[in-house]
This record gives structure tokens, C-alpha cells and sequence, in this order.
């Protein structure tokens, strides 16, 4: 299996900023790709047949994530109440700017955070998100509209001029 | 408005805060050993659980066993070669109410160095009970080398408990992911391992997890009268081979298996790692081989590591024949297939 382990720590600092990102927790992150590799390792022939294992693998990651999270934003919004509406001096700083938007990205239902993590941290386009996803292109656009209008609402102009220029 | 470059910033600035490498690949190794532990030699007095093979298709584990749990004898299987049912060595008596999903189910066959003529056997079932819109997801796992007093419980340090009269230990990680955990012990040697866990945000009862977990462990039965029809078979193996392990489960998609269910088998002599291992497969690749049992195949060399895949052998997917042995050795195992029709 050294095969294996190579892949495995060739790709695992990628995993794991990927899971960071889909899950917004650490704890969480780890737990999610650990799960990830040990079925990778009972799957590892099966896997390594593929043509593209390292997208074979971030496809179980995000499978994982789906299929895990389930009432996730529900739980974050009760621990971690929002404002409505952002506040002017609730952004003194670029850093509160994008805590701000890190909350945010927390609420956003799991699809719609997928698919913002795929298209704006994995760099992925749409037609590689929906082949990851297992759905059709304009699916990917409207998760993707939908995430936006969320992610644009409560924030002022000002702010997200400020977020322009920074 | 360019809300897009604040979401990639965003992500940016938390993407520095990983969990560890080394942690995490740590913790999914050690899960990964305990897996394991029933392929490692070790010198245990054999209290053979009774795993049925039925058939010729499986007559290659020969063993010595009781009578009534043994297959048939070749010689006495009058029908052509048939892919067989496999019998777990144990049942589960009791799940909770619900619709079962099995995921999979895996026997792995130890021959110990001491006393390789007789071989120990560790099954394992992974499901998922469903009800009322909650995933229970069930593991129950013989380790037979392992016993209650030297296993390690997940979560936190574990607690007596008695099960049937029996000494266990469990432990339950309330409202974590670590679920409810119980060791038993088997009646033939080994521990028994049950897990009950639910999906995040893990809000079932602690109490339920753990009253599943202890009432499963309660029911389980020995020697086991569960079958898996697997979606190929061997027959009639090279002299001093066996099938070391088998596991059958829900395909893992994207699979051209349909409703056929993965089927894998590692061969060998049970003694060290198993060289041969064949299983279901998605995508060949390789150059063209000797046609075998009328189906095409592709092979493809490794520095001495071969892999024959045998194509459109069960529905439209391959089956892979692969290990560190000669090429011929492999085409040898594929003459041995037994296909569906």
C-alpha cells in the first residue's frame, strides 16, 4: 500500500484545507477527512483505477461533507446568532469584514456553501463543480446566485466597496 | 460590488488554520490498524468459529471444521459450478426497528503461524437503520485475536459492563461523534466490537445509542446462519491457497455494477499479507491480454506488481485480479472465475 500513502500525504494538506473550508470547523475537518481516509485505504484499488484520484477523493470529501452535515447551518445560527443587519462599526478592520463574511458562509445552506468553496477557493469551474456534485451546470449557477443574493444581503455598499479596495 | 473577492479572502484567511497532517493521518492509521489487527499472525488457541463456504466454489479454504458447518465436499456437488452464498460466522439477532441498509459485510480468514491448518475467522456487518428520519449506523466486527482487556475504546476511557454474564467494556461519547462503543467477549476467543453512531449533528439520545449497542451485543449469534451472495466466485484453487477474506457491499458509486453487489476476495495462504486480491472494479486500463473464460482482459505490469482486469465479467464491470506474482499465476486465479450468466 505504499501507493497509498504516498497519495495520501501528497494530497492531505489539500484535503484538509478543503474540509476546513466546507465544514468552517477544524474539529470538524479532521474528523471529516479521517473518516475519508480510512475508506479511502479499504477502497484504495478501486480508487487508484481511476483516472483522476485526487478529484475521486474530493468528491468523497464533498460527498462526506453532504451527507454529514445535515441541520449543520440550523445548529450555527442557534450558537452563534447573526445580526440582520451589519452595523457600520462592526467592520473596523478588513479582518471583521471577512469574519463577518465567514459567518455568513456558515449559514449558507451545505449545496450552496459547496459549491462557493468549489467555485471560489477550489478555483473550480462550473462544469467541473456539477461533475463533482453529480449535477447539471445551471444547477451549479442557481446554488451559486443563491449563495450570493445570501451572501450580498445585510451588507452595505459602503462595505463591500471597502472589501474592493482592501 | 465585488463580493466575490471578499469570499476569496475570506477563505484565505481561515485556510492557515488546518488541523494537523501528521494528527489527522495518526488517528485514520490507528483506525485503520484496529481494521486490521485479524491480519496479523498470532499464536492463539483456535476456537473456530464456524464460517460456511457453501459449494465448490469455496472449497479452496480447506479446513477442518465441525461437520455441519463445513461445505460440502466437492466431489459430492453434482451442479455445474455456481456462484455460492457466503455465511458470516456470526448473526445479528436483534436490530433496532427500521428499514436496514447493509453497506457492507466482510469476513477475514487468519491461518495462525502455530496452527496454520487451522484458520480463525473475524466477520463484520455495517449498516444503517432508518427510522423516523434518523440514520442509526450499526458496525459490529469480530476481532479474534484481540481480547476485551486489551482493546481501546474510542472515545474515552471505557467503563465495565456486563452483557449476558459476560465481563465487557463500553464506553459512550454522548452527543460526539465517537457514538456508543462495546467490546464483548466472543465465545470461541476474541472480542466482540459493537458501534452505534448517528450522523451529525448527533442528536440522538445518548441513552439510545447505548441501549441499542448492549441490546445487539445481547442477541448476537454464533455460529452465524446469514448469507451474502457475493457477484462472482472462485472454484477450485492452486494447491495452498485460500480465500483469507471476502467482503460484499453496496457498490461504490459511480459503478457499473447496477444492483450487483462489490465482491471482493484476497487469496493467499493466510499466513502473511495476502498476495492475491481480487475485487470489482470500474475502469481497465492496461494493454490487451488473453481473452479468458470467453471475456477480453487488459493487463498492466508495475515493477512485478501485475493487474489483470477480466472485462464486462459481472454486468458491465471488471473484475481485478492483482498482486506481486507472476502474470500467469493471474491469468491462472481468472480460469477459476465463476461468472454470472
Amino acid at each position: 500500500m505504499a501507493n497509498y500513502e504516498n497519495f495520501v500525504r501528497a494530497q492531505l494538506p489539500r484535503l484538509l484545507r478543503y474540509a476546513r473550508m466546507l465544514t468552517g470547523e477544524r474539529e470538524q475537518a479532521a474528523d471529516l477527512v479521517q473518516d475519508v481516509l480510512v475508506k479511502v485505504y479499504r477502497r484504495w484499488s478501486r480508487i487508484s483505477d481511476t483516472d483522476h484520484p485526487d478529484r475521486y477523493v474530493l468528491r468523497m470529501v464533498t460527498n462526506g461533507y453532504l451527507s454529514w452535515r445535515r441541520s449543520r447551518s440550523a445548529r450555527l445560527i442557534a450558537a452563534d446568532e447573526l445580526p440582520d443587519e451589519a452595523r457600520p462599526d462592526d467592520f473596523a478592520s478588513d479582518h471583521a469584514l471577512r469574519e463577518d463574511m465567514w459567518q455568513r458562509l456558515a449559514r449558507l445552506p451545505k449545496r450552496q456553501r459547496a459549491v462557493v468553496v468549489l467555485r471560489y477557493y477550489e478555483q473550480l469551474v462550473d462544469a467541473e463543480i456539477a461533475d463533482l456534485l453529480g449535477c447539471a451546470q445551471s444547477t451549479v449557477r442557481a446554488h451559486a446566485h443563491k449563495a450570493l443574493t445570501t451572501l450580498r444581503s445585510g451588507l452595505t455598499i459602503e462595505q463591500l466597496a471597502e472589501a474592493k479596495e482592501s | 460590488m465585488d463580493i466575490e473577492k471578499l469570499i476569496k479572502d475570506t477563505f484565505t484567511a481561515h485556510e492557515h488554520d488546518v488541523p494537523d497532517d501528521d494528527t489527522v493521518l495518526a488517528a485514520a492509521q490507528q483506525r485503520i490498524d484496529r481494521r486490521r489487527t485479524v491480519s496479523r499472525p498470532l499464536a492463539v488457541a483456535a476456537g473456530v468459529a464456524a464460517l460456511t463456504l457453501a459449494a465448490v466454489t469455496v472449497v479452496a479454504l480447506n479446513r477442518s471444521a465441525p461437520a455441519d458447518n463445513v461445505a460440502a465436499p466437492a466431489d459430492e456437488v453434482q451442479a455445474e459450478p455456481a456462484i455460492a452464498d457466503l455465511r458470516m460466522p456470526f448473526s445479528l439477532g436483534w436490530l433496532p426497528p427500521g428499514s436496514v441498509d447493509y453497506r457492507v459485510q466482510r469476513v477475514n480468514v487468519v491461518a495462525t503461524q502455530d496452527d496454520p491448518d487451522t484458520p480463525l475467522y473475524g466477520g463484520e456487518y455495517m449498516l444503517t437503520v432508518t427510522a423516523n428520519g434518523q440514520n442509526l449506523n450499526v458496525n459490529v466486527q469480530h476481532f479474534p485475536m484481540a481480547s476485551v482487556d486489551e482493546v481501546a475504546v474510542r472515545s474515552r476511557p471505557g467503563n465495565p459492563v456486563t452483557i449476558n454474564g459476560q465481563r465487557g467494556v463500553e464506553s459512550s461519547d454522548a452527543g460526539g461523534p465517537g457514538g456508543y462503543e462495546l467490546y464483548v467477549p466472543h465465545p470461541d476467543g476474541g472480542a466482540m466490537y459493537v458501534h452505534v453512531l448517528t450522523e451529525f449533528p448527533y442528536t440522538a439520545p445518548a441513552q439510545q445509542l447505548v441501549d441499542v449497542g448492549r441490546r445487539v451485543a445481547q442477541n448476537l449469534r454464533y455460529p452465524g446462519n446469514t448469507t451474502v451472495t457475493p457477484s462472482f466466485g472462485l472454484r477450485d484453487l492452486p494447491g495452498g491457497m485460500r480465500i483469507c477474506a471476502f467482503d460484499v457491499g453496496k457498490p461504490f458509486d459511480p459503478s457499473p455494477l447496477g444492483s450487483a453487489l462489490s465482491t471482493g476476495y484476497e487469496l493467499g495462504t493466510c499466513t502473511t499479507m495476502p498476495p492475491i486480491r481480487l475485487s470489482t472494479a470500474n475502469a481497465p486500463r492496461g494493454d490487451p491480454g488473453q481473452p479468458t473464460q470467453g471475456h477480453p482482459t487488459r493487463y498492466v505490469n508495475e515493477n512485478g506488481h501485475h493487474s489483470l482486469w477480466v472485462l464486462d465479467a459481472v454486468n458491465d464491470a471488471p473484475i481485478l485480479i492483482a498482486g506481486s506474482v507472476p502474470l500467469t499465476d493471474l491469468y491462472d486465479i481468472a480460469n477459476r472465475l465463476v461468472l454470472p450468466r
